[in-house]
């Protein structure tokens, strides 16, 4: 998946305007799903066989070769739609205290870009994330992270996350707890 | 951070709810009977201000994490000569590494020149650590063992290679969890846990390969006192069903019920663990059924290694905390460490471990049901930091402080108990281990010495 040495233009081949129009909107419509906790709609954006991925990020020596963002390591989310559901469900409970008063949650989706795949209805889409939570009287929390997608147009024509991966840019969360999707 | 101290008089006697002791003095200096006035572990009253006044954090720094052992380790995470790791023992940046004679050495992270923090990376492997800012280089045990053109020393009467190595702690293990100490005058790591070390092998040693932590390590920042996650881990298994209720009720539809005739508390030299003897229910809120089976079908090899006792603890629904600040929980495999940074701010660092044994399907599943339960973003542990930075936050309040907190649960409730080692509380709803708890931390607090400090 390396774009090294492609220009812009060879990057977009295949892909046309109205498919990166219709993607952005796809992604920035999630970004609302969520600030609106509309957990339920949000779920129903996934694949069936969705890999939702933010591994932890560690600082490590430029010689150290060490393969860091691997599935053995240890992450915040490292969900299939099980587990996914099963955090939504967490999140609807009357007793979700950390919840209540309800989180203010601000996504901020930029620098989407669409290349083509092998396989004619699927999409590596790349983007930018940023995250802010503010909670009770003056909680502020910032969160950025680039993501990597794979988006998929389903048997019914709608567009799905098919995997997502989600590189965070603080190697200690500066945050009592990651209670949001990102 | 505000003033520490409550300026002017101390609190009217204005509402009633006093059994409650005299409200905390007015400003005054931090001697060792205002530290031991701030603990009443016999009734169960704590004064606030433990949470939040800076000469008292600053002298826990001197008398706690200074003195103490302090996790720092696992084998598993550096197992090869030249692994390394960075961490924390309170305040102090330390380096622990595999040195050539393959012992695990740790060390202050900052150079014996000018103070420069000498390794940057959280882990790796190294054959040596340079300085950046003048490249002096330290071995993997902290010996300096290069200086940048040494000539210039040459005659030098105060330069002596061997005094300027980096600061090194005492390193002792038990079970393959190495901790580090810098006081020469503490007793041993074994003596340190005493009893404790029975309990610890509930999970170090219920199978004969022992455990390992799987890489990497997630850590996270909260804004409370250390202490208020310490004591939650050492035995607050009362806040376990209305904190967590909407994890519980996502997972299982129900709340599950702590059987009070059937569960402990236990504690030694502050170092608490509360339990019952249901064996599995921490290890089934991983939602990961091949867990359990892998417990039950290992319960008589358990048994045989451990006793019967000790064998229901393996995941078991529980909690513990090594005094000061390494907490963990059985079933759930997730150790952890809560680490100072001012008297409002600690960083959690968190591991996921695993029988070295087990087979690898299994050890899969731990790691996604731990991340999905016990880490930062798990739906347990996600309802948990919210309470500890309000109850620390809510001290601001020059007021609020005058009022002691009530830690009284379970008085009177310590049983002679045959088989459990330490002191033995019944029923896990209690506050027996807090009491321990604090209690361990005033007698440190107050003792100038080692010698000074009782075995409890
Ligand atoms: S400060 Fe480290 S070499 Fe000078
Ligand atoms: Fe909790």
């Amino acid at each position: 998946m390396s774009d090294a040495g492609k220009s812009g233009a060879a990057l977009a081949a295949g892909v046309d305007r109205d498919l990166v129009f219709e993607i952005e909107q796809f992604l920035y419509r999630e970004a609302r799903l969520l600030d609106e906790e509309r957990y339920d709609e949000w779920l129903a954006t996934m694949a069936p066989d969705v890999h939702y991925w933010m591994p932890g990020i560690q600082a490590r020596y430029r010689a150290d070769k060490a393969d860091l963002i691997s599935r053995t390591r240890m992450a915040y989310f490292d969900d299939d739609l099980d587990y996914l559901t099963k955090r939504v469900e967490r999140a609807k409970q009357t007793t979700a205290w950390a919840e209540d008063p309800p989180t203010r949650h601000f996504h901020m989706v930029s620098n989407i870009e669409v290349e083509a795949t092998e396989i004619p209805d699927e999409w590596v889409v790349h983007s930018l994330v940023l995250n802010l939570r503010h909670r009770n009287e003056a909680e502020e929390q910032t969160l950025t992270a680039r993501r990597q997608d794979l988006v998929r147009r389903d048997e019914t024509g709608a567009l799905k996350l098919a995997r997502r991966l989600i590189r965070l840019q603080q190697t200690v969360l500066q945050a009592k707890n990651m209670n949001a999707f990102l | 951070m505000s003033a520490p101290f409550a300026k002017g008089p101390a609190a009217p006697a204005d509402l009633p709810r006093d059994e409650a002791p005299a409200p905390a003095p007015g400003p005054g200096p931090l001697d060792e009977a205002a530290v031991r006035a701030m603990v009443d572990s016999e009734q169960g009253w704590i004064d606030r201000r433990i949470f939040w006044d800076p000469q008292v954090y600053a002298l826990e720094m001197e008398r706690t994490f200074a003195r103490c052992w302090i996790f720092v380790a696992h084998d598993s995470q550096i197992p090869e000569v030249g692994d390394f790791l960075t961490t924390y023992v309170g305040e102090d940046a330390v380096i622990v590494a595999r040195a050539r004679d393959r012992q695990v050495h740790a060390f202050i992270n900052s150079c014996s020149h000018r103070g420069n923090r000498v390794c940057f990376a959280e882990a790796g492997s190294a054959r040596r650590f340079t300085c950046n800012f003048h490249g002096w280089s330290y071995a993997l045990d902290g010996s300096l063992s290069g200086v940048t053109a040494e000539e210039l020393y040459k005659d030098n009467p105060t330069f002596d290679r061997s005094k300027l190595g980096l600061h090194k702690a005492r390193v002792e293990s038990h079970g393959g969890m190495h901790f580090a100490c810098f006081d020469p005058e503490a007793p041993s790591l074994a003596d340190y846990l005493g009893e404790f070390r029975w309990y610890l092998d509930v999970l170090l040693d219920n199978d004969e390969g022992g455990i390992e932590f799987v890489d990497g390590n997630i850590k996270s920042r909260l804004k409370c006192n250390w202490k208020f996650p310490a004591e939650d881990f050492v035995g607050d298994a009362y806040h376990a069903t209305w904190t967590h209720s909407s994890a519980l009720q996502a997972l299982f539809g129900n709340i599950p019920t702590m059987k009070a005739d059937r569960s402990f508390q236990v504690n030694a030299n502050g170092h608490g663990w509360d339990f019952g003897l249901d064996f599995i229910s921490n290890a089934a809120t991983l939602c990961e059924p091949e867990i359990v089976e892998y417990l039950r079908e290992n319960e008589v090899r358990f048994a045989e290694r451990l006793g019967k006792m000790r064998s229901r603890m393996v995941g078991s629904l529980s909690s513990a905390t090594v005094f000061p600040n390494l907490s963990f929980l059985a079933g759930h495999n997730t150790f952890r460490t809560w680490n100072p940074k001012g008297p409002a701010e600690t960083e959690l660092h968190t591991w996921v471990f695993l029988n070295r044994n087990a087979p690898d399907s299994l050890k899969e599943k731990y790691r996604r049901g731990v991340m999905l339960t016990f880490s930062p973003a798990g739906i347990f542990e996600m309802d948990d930091g919210e309470n500890f930075e309000h109850c620390t936050a809510s001290n601001a309040g020059v007021v609020t402080r005058r009022r002691k907190l009530h830690t009284g649960l379970g008085l009177g409730s310590e049983v002679e108990h045959p088989e459990l080692k330490g002191n033995v509380h019944r029923n896990q709803v209690n506050e027996a281990n807090h009491r321990a708890f604090y209690q361990r931390w005033t007698d440190l607090m107050t003792a100038p010495n080692w010698a000074d400090v009782p075995v409890r």
